[in-house]
């Protein structure tokens, strides 16, 4: 992508000033998206991200600087403008830069760039006619396809250089059911990285049915009511509860500053021992998988909690500086444009041995959250939410009727100790987690859980 | 580089293969700087931008785009745009814009900021750190402690005849900071969205974020029921935010808009004004044109509780026979939309006491969760994480966490008793909205 030349004279300049570890990240990718709404084709866009991110290091304090202009004068005239932020004199550095090899986990059969968009825009077709024609009350039916493809260049002067190329393909399907004035909204978006051979492995005609079937059970259903109460959270996308509740608060940059509810616990008690996660870079072809992360370490599938116990944290190069820990693969950035930083990747919680209706059998009164849509949390407090997509009052046992517009709300090292049942369903969902380094692909995953006793914040006061 | 010479080249060389193409560059500059324990612990300098062709090929519209503007780019730019067009089969087609008349000429870049000393902006981050730190024994850090200066350039230009750029600025700064108190922490920030670097005052920033997050410490749930609610300024305007789209033209012609066919209608309470106003001084979303190249307009959207109009581009108003209303919006990595310029509720005649004097036994909330997930724009349904205090008798009392609002954005609107007179814009800088009573909101507590 860049001359390796180049590279080492970008690396040099960088620390002309001072600091003691310099980096450079040279990214370029093709971007397609379609949308359909209503099954007209209204948007079709293709393009290039371009751009190259330099970054220093001088003991815990980083600059970072970012430019579109490759030339080797401007890269240069960059790395110096960000060096000049430092006022010491040069540490003396040999550079001799070897590629290195890696493995790969996401095989890529088929290049989604290299398919005729003629094909694409009849998978959304597809997927748009199995939607609206689900049922009557879809009343507006919205598919997107996306593709990208990233190809990286991760330079430093620790001597390493390395590429990377991360393809990922998503459709995502959301439907809108109307009735009596009334709207509601389902939608179902998997993703992977992978080519366009992601479509032999999905059916597209499920997607849209699968956002048809939330939207016009949400339609039918009552408003959730309030309370404090046992809930079950279904497989795949639920994981998003550890995700917020606890994932990010293991990320380093909360950690290192000691923000975190978590920081100062490795080998301790923090969850019920039936709770085992971890956090896999390494998943084959997973959604947020990467061969090396954004700082070019190796990804790994690292531990985060076994049987209760606190074992690992998410690892990125600065704040491993601060924790004195090595980085566990964990830095992640959504483009040049940001600085990386400690992020997850398919994080989830392992499979236990109980069944979802055992779950259910043994509830008397509770809520039953089948789809959760997105949360947030603030690390220093471990307090989070996240909104209900799909959900189900369960009663003496039985399920007994879908509710809307519930959200879940509690604390996250709290939570960990209430799961009192854990599932033997393990399953993936894909999202997209915004945070400080912007806005990356993450697999979220559970098996079925259950929470001993969680707010519910609904409309109705009390049935 | 010379833009000029490079987009005349582009879109006379497209102008070969298409009907109309515009080309559409944005130039980013921004500067950002970060304070942890009295150290300049992060510092970024960038400068960035992209490029988008659009252009219209047997009647439809196709666009792409690059972030690697030069001479090797544009066969491809041109090839992709007549290739995407292909596959579109919009029956509501877009149009490239021949200009409008006149367009107002207020400027809005403050030649001053960039003109203030980086060392005078890092100078002020380690005071406000510094204060932050020294208000109460009970502060443990500041662990955000940010300022960023941001400058953008925007240049159309098309085979219609428009060639307009402008140039805008601004900066934001905020603290967090995170206080303990034996098992109890609890976070407070504060920010400020500013033109003027004079604006910023490191003890008032640090007062904020520090007594927001003491005030917090031994915070606990209520009891669930109705409650009436006075929304802070900011944040309600972040709850405005989240719905803005509701006004958006292109949403009520795809039914995705709770405000279809209510024009006329009395939808809010009499007391409530919104209006979307691009010339408003110092405005984040100040803009003389839009992304269309279209002048911008002062308009009501809803007058004494009636709704008057909703926010349009070309595409959406050919469809209605209506002018666009100059709300075209787009990144050059998209396609045109809709949004607001600076979008606010009108003050309203009474103050925030009178607001909390008039509730016997209610809630203050000042901060909200979850507006990305939390909502639903389509049916206007939201169900949200939110802290504050309690009124007793009316006046602030003890702290509120770990409760969830609902409602409805519809019946929120007709809700609303009395509005405060003290207009701030939220986290995004160009929504805003006075303090704001509400009859009564669901709360989820205990």
């Amino acid at each position: 992508m860049i001359d390796k030349q180049v590279i080492e004279d970008v690396l040099y300049a960088a620390l002309s000033k001072g600091g003691d570890f310099a980096e450079i990240y040279v990214e370029d990718k093709h971007n397609g998206s379609m949308r359909m709404v209503g099954g007209i084709l209204e948007s079709n866009i293709s393009g290039r991200d371009y751009g190259v991110g330099i970054r220093i290091f001088d003991k815990l304090n980083s600059i970072y600087a970012y430019t579109n202009d490759s030339s080797k004068e401007n890269l240069i005239k960059v790395a110096k403008q960000a060096a000049s932020a430092l006022n010491s004199k040069q540490i003396d550095i040999r550079l001799n830069l070897m590629k290195k090899n890696t493995t790969n986990y996401n095989p890529i059969k088929v290049y989604p760039s290299s398919i005729n968009k003629g094909q694409k825009v009849d998978l959304l077709k597809r997927g748009y006619e199995a939607a609206k024609s689900y049922d009557d009350v879809i009343s507006q039916v919205t598919v997107s396809y996306l593709e990208e493809e990233q190809n990286v260049l991760i330079a430093n002067t620790e001597g390493l250089l390395v590429t990377d190329s991360r393809v990922r393909t998503r459709y995502v399907v959301q439907s809108v059911a109307s009735k009596d004035g009334e709207m509601q909204v389902g939608s179902y978006s998997p993703g992977a990285s992978m080519g366009f051979e992601f479509y032999d492995n999905i059916n597209v005609e499920d997607v849209g049915k699968e956002a048809s079937r939330i939207a016009k059970t949400s339609v039918y259903a009552d408003y959730c009511p309030s309370g404090v109460m046992p809930v079950i959270i279904d497989n795949e996308f639920g994981g998003v509860l550890f995700h917020e509740a606890c994932g990010h608060a293991l990320e380093a940059e909360f950690v290192s500053r000691d923000t975190s509810a978590f920081a100062g616990k490795l080998g301790q008690m923090v969850a019920s021992p039936l709770v085992t996660a971890i956090d896999d870079g390494t998943m084959k072809n997973g959604w947020g998988s990467t061969n090396v992360d954004d700082e070019g370490t190796p990804t790994k599938r690292n531990i985060l909690i076994e049987n209760g116990v606190l074992k690992s944290y998410l690892i990125d190069k600065l704040n491993g500086r601060r924790m004195n820990m090595e980085s566990t693969g964990s830095g992640r950035r959504q483009s040049y444009k940001f600085a990386p930083t400690s992020r997850m990747n398919n994080t989830y919680i392992a499979a236990g041995d109980s069944t979802l209706e055992e779950m259910i059998n043994n509830t008397e009164y509770g809520l039953y959250a089948k789809k959760l849509g997105g949360g947030s949390v603030n690390p220093a407090t471990g307090d989070f939410n996240f909104a209900v997509m799909e959900g189900y009052i369960v009663q003496n046992g039985k399920i007994l009727k879908p509710v809307r517009g519930a959200t879940l709300i509690g604390n996250g090292v709290k939570v960990l100790e209430l799961i009192d049942m854990v599932g033997n369903n393990l399953e993936l969902g894909q999202g997209m987690c915004g945070a400080s380094s912007g806005s990356i692909p993450a697999n979220v995953g559970q098996p079925s859980i259950r929470v001993k006793s969680l707010t519910v914040g609904g409309r109705k006061e009390d049935e | 580089m010379d833009y000029r010479d490079y987009l005349n080249n582009l879109l006379n060389k497209a102008k070969e293969n298409m009907e109309d193409v515009e080309a559409f560059l944005i130039k980013d500059k921004e500067i950002s700087m970060g304070v942890y324990k009295g150290q300049l612990d992060k510092y970024s300098i960038a400068e960035s931008g992209g490029l988008s062709l659009r252009g219209i090929y047997n009647g439809k519209m196709g666009y792409s785009y690059t972030e690697r503007i030069d001479d090797s780019s544009v066969d491809k730019l041109i090839q992709d745009t007549l290739e995407n067009s292909k596959y579109i089969d919009d029956l509501d087609p877009e149009t490239i814009f021949e200009g409008s008349d006149k367009y107002e000429n207020i400027n809005n870049f403050n030649e001053t900021l960039g003109n203030v000393p980086v060392s005078e902006k890092i100078d002020f981050l380690k005071k406000l750190e510094k204060e932050a730190l020294s208000l109460d024994n009970r502060v443990f850090a500041a662990d955000a402690c940010v300022y960023q200066e941001f400058e953008q350039e925007r240049y159309i230009r098309n085979t219609k005849g428009i060639d307009l750029h402008d140039k805008v600025n601004g900066a934001i700064s905020y603290i967090s900071v995170v206080v303990k108190d034996g098992e109890d922490t609890k976070t407070g920030f504060s920010l400020r969205i500013i033109k003027n670097f004079s604006e910023l005052d490191h003890k008032q920033m640090a007062k904020e974020a520090v007594e927001n997050a003491i005030s917090m410490l031994g915070a606990k749930s209520i009891k669930s029921d109705k409650y009436p609610v006075v929304f802070e300024n900011k944040t309600f305007a972040d709850l405005l935010s989240a719905f803005s789209s509701v006004f958006s033209a292109d949403n009520v012609q795809k039914g995705l808009s709770g405000l279809k066919d209510k024009i006329g209608e009395e939808i809010g309470s009499p007391i409530l004004n919104i209006v979307d106003d691009p010339f408003l001084k110092d405005g984040f979303g100040s803009r003389n044109f839009d992304d269309e190249g279209t002048k911008t307009s002062f308009k009501k959207l809803i007058d004494n509780g009636k709704l008057t109009s909703y926010l349009y581009n070309w595409k959406t108003a050919n469809k209605e026979g209506v002018q666009s209303t100059g709300n075209a919006s787009r990144s050059y990595k998209g396609q045109i939309s809709i949004s607001p310029t600076n979008l606010y509720i009108e003050k309203g005649d009474k103050s925030f006491e009178e607001l909390v004097n008039s509730i016997s036994k209610g809630l203050y909330i000042n901060n909200l969760e979850g507006l990305h997930s939390g909502l639903n724009p389509v049916s206007g349904d939201f169900s949200l994480s939110a802290s504050g205090y309690g009124i007793e008798d009316g006046k602030i009392s003890r702290a509120v966490n770990l409760i969830t609002i609902a409602g409805n954005l519809y019946e929120l609107l007709k809700d609303i008793e009395a509005i405060g007179n003290d207009l701030e814009f939220g986290i995004y800088g160009y929504i805003g909205s006075p303090s704001i009573k509400v009859k009564s909101l669901s709360i989820s507590g205990e």
